[in-house]
């Protein structure tokens, strides 16, 4: 177990975050499973349940796809082709296995093309629904038993639903504890910058949820020792996106004196807000959190009569986060060739500016090769609003 | 799927009826209120055909209205008015050109934006999209298009299959997806219902489906006539004979097509007429959707003497037989079975090959069928529900079935920037001449 002392949480994530999957590694050495999995859709909760170490997957920003490319068609989403480099180029060499779930046609059109080249011991596609109804709900209850099945299968252990309840219980917990943490953020100036936050949530989706719970609570000690350094009159932003999960953005953001103070990405706010429920059979919690809580575009939302409610209903945690945090301005940045986020950029981006807060969007790849671009974007936006 | 600016010749008369079929669609759209029904933005492969036409709702098909647009090569207005609210070039441009379109007749408070091509497109009463495991443009469309159509309700159903992977027995999991989907289909029908005022004709229901079923069989005993050598007819006309299958399913319209596809390639065959003069290679058009502005490529491979006797994409039916389906009195569980049936019933044959998937299958036995000498695929940049993976799919077949020449040809299904008529012309007499060799080398 690493050791989580008082006072080394901010150092521990600089080392989970640029040396990433080095915890993992080590939990391979001593005899774990290791199951990565792609997207916010990953149900961590039964991963855990089944005593593996479930390992989000990312890539490297900073690295060209030199691989991948040989085998993944362009067209597919920039990420998604990061990460499959890298995993071609075998940076995670140590998984046992992984989940895709079913987020976007950029993953289920490419489940065989990752399949068939990494060649894992275990394989799960996860094909969860778009749709959030009764029947959709029921229907994922039937899919996460089967995945259940196959990780019975992998670990040779039956997976209870009182493993499962006592599963939910931590991740739950770890949710309560990292929104605990953003809670500091809210404060003017903010004690944790967004590249600190950026490091801690990236180490902690590499984290089995005991060790990520620990490694928060101990950041979270730390910081609010701090006193403000600044006068708290830099502009304060919101980053909105799927998996962004590298500073680069967030240092053009922040080199120009604003802060990067919320979020609404994949590996931030949309998974730590919005838990599972205790519900009698647990699978049920988990299939509602997954369809109905988690709040990314690849899950059709509009139950509502009108399209202003629709729109609170996509939306409102958004215009709450804008409020709460005290954001005055949103950059939405978004992947090319992204149906599911490119789609909403019109709808979110007025709901948004109908709140007053300014918006710059921007599409672009997952890499640093465009940042140049995307900084002069990004200080000019920076400009205009301060 | 339509006319184009330089007026491709078809092989077949049947095809050449087409273009009116497809005008006939638009403007049923715009004489809809005329006649008390209402109009429905509807989206192919959705399996939601059948509940559409027993309902009297007249689909309008955005897939189509946009073909159109890209086929008259008049598409570039209405994806720069999209772009200009920021919607991506690296979208779907089936959506972003009917969403531009869309954005100017709202503009215009519902009149038809001025030289809109065969007469445009009239504004929905409602959206009826789909989640599934095979296109997010089909629910992120109806939702983004909502938002210049406030007042327009959208419903999104579901309508998934079982993933295929050789280490689990799909048979197993696939009465739980047929139930919901027929439960998804039952949300449909409720949301019809209120949308119109009217209730479902389950006679009606169950009659069209029948139709439906009659259809497909139909579709495909035509289609297996181009096994001919020479073959009678080639995908350059099968992208214009998909239509009353894709756009007009549960209609006797769509039914006579086929009756009458079906004499006229029968005669064609009795005479010894195919489409190449003389047929010198077989070539299966693997996956794709067609660059619609550049229908004319198919005239090319055939006066280089190459054909298409077969195609994957836009063959959205199988016999009813081979599908083997469960009795089911409800004509929801029959739509629901078909459907999951028509994806999985190559599985088990792909289980059988080791390393190959059900895709692959499928073109294994298409060339097999159809005696084709080599493979085309084409990848749509804007499009990843049909493109992304076919580069797996070309190197799965040469490592489980035979090195046989294959040509991924590159543009777009409507950005017509995208494509460059030289370099495709230049690739594909490439692929004819690796195709030469090979034939030689085999003989």
């Amino acid at each position: 177990m690493t050791d989580f002392g008082n006072g080394n949480g901010l150092a521990l994530a600089e080392k989970y975050y640029s040396q990433y999957g080095l915890r993992a590694k080590e939990l391979k050495g001593s005899g774990k499973k290791i199951i990565g999995y792609l997207s916010a859709l990953g149900p961590v909760e039964i991963m855990t349940a089944a005593g593996v170490v479930p390992f989000r997957l990312k890539g490297n920003v900073s690295e060209a796809i030199t691989k991948g490319d040989a085998f993944m068609e362009t067209i597919v989403c920039p990420f998604v082709r990061n990460v499959f480099d890298a995993a071609v180029k075998g940076k995670y060499s140590f998984l046992d296995g992984m989940v895709l779930p079913h987020q976007c046609d950029s993953i289920d059109r490419t489940n065989d093309v990752w399949s068939y080249n990494l060649n894992l011991p275990y394989w799960h596609f996860l094909n969860l629904p778009h749709v959030t109804d009764n029947p959709s709900v029921e229907f994922t209850k039937e899919l996460y038993r089967v995945f259940i099945g196959t990780l019975e299968k992998l670990t040779g252990q039956k997976i209870t639903d009182a493993a499962i309840a006592k599963a939910v219980e931590s991740h739950n917990e770890n949710r309560r504890l990292m929104r605990e943490l953003y809670a500091v953020r809210k404060m003017n100036p903010p004690l944790l910058s967004g590249a600190e936050m950026m490091k801690v949530l990236v180490a902690a989706m590499s984290l089995p949820v005991e060790e990520s719970s620990a490694l928060i609570q101990n950041v979270t000690k730390e910081v609010k020792q701090r006193t403000a350094k600044s006068d708290g009159k830099s502009a304060r932003i919101m980053l909105i996106g799927d998996q962004i999960d590298d500073v680069a953005i967030i240092d053009a953001i922040e080199s120009t004196g604003a802060s990067m103070v919320m979020d609404d990405l994949s590996i931030g706010a949309k998974m730590y807000w919005g838990d599972v429920d205790a519900t009698s059979d647990p699978v049920q919690g988990i299939a509602e959190r997954y369809l109905r809580k988690l709040k990314i575009p690849t899950t059709f939302v509009g139950s509502k009569d009108t399209y202003p409610e629709i729109l609170d209903e996509r939306y409102g945690h958004m215009k709450k986060f804008i409020s709460e945090f005290q954001v005055n301005g949103v950059i939405l940045f978004i992947y090319k060739y992204c149906d599911p986020y490119g789609f909403e950029v019109p709808a979110m981006k007025s709901y948004i500016e109908s709140t007053g807060t300014p918006v710059l969007y921007l599409e672009d790849e997952y890499s640093t090769s465009t940042l140049a671009r995307v900084r002069t974007r990004i200080e000019a936006f920076l400009e205009m609003i301060a | 799927m339509a006319e184009e600016k330089k007026g491709r010749a078809v092989a077949t008369q049947t095809a050449a009826k087409i273009p009116k079929f497809v005008r006939g669609n638009l403007s049923a759209t715009l004489k809809a209120h005329e006649e008390g029904k209402k109009v429905a933005y509807a989206f192919i492969a959705d399996g939601q055909d059948e509940i559409m036409r027993a309902m009297d709702i007249v689909p309008a098909w955005g897939e189509s209205f946009s073909g159109v647009c890209a086929a008259k090569r008049d598409a570039e207005k209405y994806l720069q008015k999209a772009e200009s609210d920021n919607f991506s070039r690296s979208l779907c441009t089936y959506a972003t050109c009917n969403i531009g379109f869309d954005m100017m007749r709202e503009e215009m408070d519902g009149q038809m934006p001025e030289g809109a091509p065969w007469g445009g497109m009239a504004r929905p009463d409602m959206m009826i999209g789909s989640g599934q495991l095979l296109c997010d443009p089909r629910f992120k469309w109806p939702q983004a298009t909502q938002h210049y159509m406030q007042d327009v309700p959208v419903f999104v159903g579901s309508m998934y299959y079982p993933p295929f992977d050789p280490n689990t027995n799909h048979h197993e999991q696939e009465k739980f997806y047929v139930k919901y989907a027929a439960e998804e289909l039952r949300e449909c029908v409720k949301f019809c219902e209120k949308v119109t005022g009217k209730k479902m004709d389950w006679d009606r229901l169950a009659a069209t489906v029948e139709l439906s079923d009659k259809t497909w069989d139909l579709f495909i005993d035509t289609y297996e006539l181009r096994k001919a050598i020479p073959t009678p007819m080639d995908t350059g006309d099968a992208m214009n004979t998909m239509v009353p299958l894709t756009f007009n399913l549960g209609t006797q319209e769509a039914y006579d097509f086929y009756v009458d596809l079906n004499a006229e390639l029968k005669q064609k065959i009795a005479d010894g007429v195919g489409v190449a003069d003389p047929e010198k290679y077989r070539l299966i058009w693997a996956a794709g959707l067609p660059s619609w502005f550049a229908l004319g490529d198919f005239q090319y491979f055939n006066g280089k003497g190459a054909d298409f006797p077969v195609e994957v994409t836009y063959r959205g039916c199988e016999k009813i037989e081979r599908l083997d389906l469960p009795k089911a009195n409800d004509p929801l569980e029959h739509i629901a079975w078909r459907w999951v049936r028509y994806w999985t019933h190559w599985y088990d044959k792909a289980m059988k090959r080791p390393g190959s998937t059900p895709k692959v299958e499928r073109i294994i036995e298409y060339i097999e069928d159809y005696k084709c000498d080599g493979v085309v695929f084409h990848s749509a940049f804007s499009c990843r529900s049909w493109h992304a993976g076919i580069i797996h799919q070309a190197e799965t077949l040469k490592r489980v079935y035979k090195d046989i020449p294959i040509l991924i040809m590159e543009g777009d299904i409507v950005d017509i920037s995208s494509y460059n008529e030289a370099d495709t012309h230049n690739r594909i007499d490439a692929f004819l001449e690796a195709l030469e060799a090979y034939k030689k080398r085999n003989n």
